[in-house]
């Protein structure tokens, strides 16, 4: 699995580092980093639940 | 409600009246109405939007939906940053401002807060019962702003003077404007004040942080302060008051989060998608377009209903329905695209660490028998919420 942010979309709401904190972390202003870019498979549904409740459709995953 | 949303003159009065006290209450039904049958709805001065479709759209192009000044006048004499400004000059107040309010910033706050919580509720936990509004919901969000800006408790009233001043000014709607602008005047003289102390003598609070940052001149750290002021107590008055009122009146939900304090992060996002304590936030169109059918014309308002995207069951499956386990939940509660509220981590923090505690201590209460909820519109607060517990 690949993770990847969209840093142009991506506006700081912090739904993947809250829901995800192994795969995601917040830079010193809040916007979410990739961690974790090829989590390990123990991940992977934490990977996809952070995507699937960004509000800015800024998370992309990749199998 | 009656369906007379499709036609004409119809819907004027049907929203005007469907937007009185009433829907304030229970918002959502008028949300669907509007979504089905009149998704871009054209009222005096512009349209609403209440499809998630369209209000992601207009969030995602500020350079044509914009958050400039017109679209909310309120005393300032300047735009308010970073709310009333758009890109790119935006991009450099929030690269400025973001860092002060990220998450491992605001999480610093978190025992301070605590402490004010369980400093309310110590006042009124062995009587029984209590107005939630006066003496927890409006005086906390004032207080963790005190404890941010390192100013002393006492300077609680002159604060709750200050906001109320200009959010809900007495009298006519001519008086309402001068008692605004003297308000206005007194908040950039108060800050003014503080400012001076903090530049002779730095602390580890927020106004220190801001005479910090390099680039930012006085005026604009003055008109920082304003916006806090009157975006960051209002609407966390608003849901604690939506949040706990919800709380009170199902008590099986509440049970849940008294099992397992670890489901109220989760179901703090879940009260904000169905509550949306901001029900709505202003927008100007910038040049002529057609939105959903709809002519909207260059200086038209926008208003983006918040409240009808996160409940909009094109986005959210069973979306009338209230899940604290709802694994996936895009709601728009603070906002969306680049001007996504600055204080939602500090939001969030006072909301988690407000039921945390509540619950601790006062695990099972109810309304007031004989209540009767009256939510204002537009910010959805209460004038009261008595609430009743076995002391």
């Amino acid at each position: 699995m690949k993770v990847e942010i969209d840093t142009e979309l991506c506006h700081g709401h912090g739904r993947c580092y809250m829901l995800a904190p192994e795969v995601f972390d917040a830079d010193d202003r809040g916007h979410g980093l990739v961690l974790a870019p090829s989590p390990p498979a123990e991940l992977e549904a934490k990977a996809r639940l952070a995507a699937a409740n960004c509000p800015e459709h800024a998370i992309t995953v990749t199998d | 409600m009656q369906d007379t949303a499709t036609t004409g003159d119809g819907i004027h009065m049907e929203v005007g009246a469907a937007f009185g006290a009433e829907a304030a209450a229970c918002p959502q039904p008028v949300f669907k109405m509007l979504r089905e049958h009149a998704p871009v709805l054209k009222v005096p001065g512009g349209v609403i939007i209440s499809r998630k479709a369209d209000i992601d759209e207009a969030f995602r192009r500020p350079e044509v939906f914009s958050s400039n000044a017109d679209a909310l006048n309120i005393g300032n004499i300047r735009p308010l940053i970073p709310l009333q400004i758009d890109p790119p000059d935006h991009v450099r107040y929030r690269r400025l401002l973001d860092p002060l309010f990220a998450p491992k910033k605001m999480a610093a706050l978190e025992s301070r807060t605590a402490a004010l919580v369980n400093r309310q509720i110590d006042r009124f936990v062995g009587r029984g019962g209590c107005d939630l509004v006066p003496e927890f919901t409006i005086p906390l969000p004032s207080e963790v702003f005190l404890t941010m800006f390192g100013l002393p408790l006492e300077e609680l009233e002159t604060f709750l003077r200050m906001k109320d001043g200009i959010i809900r000014p007495p009298g006519e709607p001519d008086e309402q404007a001068a008692h605004r602008r003297a308000t206005a005047d007194e908040m950039y003289a108060y800050f003014n004040t503080v400012l001076d102390a903090r530049s002779v003598e730095p602390r580890d609070d927020i106004l220190s942080g801001f005479l910090q940052v390099e680039d930012l001149t006085r005026e604009e750290v003055l008109d920082i302060c304003f916006l806090l002021m009157i975006a960051g107590l209002d609407t966390v008055t608003a849901s604690l008051d939506c949040f706990f009122a919800y709380l009170a009146q199902h008590p099986s939900d509440r049970d849940q989060l008294v099992a397992d304090p670890s489901l109220i992060p989760n179901a703090i996002e879940e009260l904000f998608r169905w509550e949306t304590p901001v029900t709505g936030v202003p927008r100007i169109a910038v040049q002529d377009m057609e939105l959903g059918g709809t002519e909207v014309k260059a200086g038209d308002q926008v208003m983006v209903l918040l409240g009808a995207a996160n409940t909009d069951d094109a986005e959210f499956p069973d979306a009338d329905r209230v899940d604290f386990g709802r694994e996936v939940n895009r709601h728009l509660a603070f906002g969306g695209g680049v001007h996504r509220c600055l204080g939602s981590h500090l939001a969030r923090l006072e909301l988690r660490v407000a039921l945390r505690e509540f619950h601790a201590r006062i695990p099972d209460y109810r309304l007031a028998p004989g209540t009767v909820l009256e939510y204002t519109s537009g910010i959805r607060s209460l004038a009261s919420l008595p609430l009743v517990w076995e002391a």
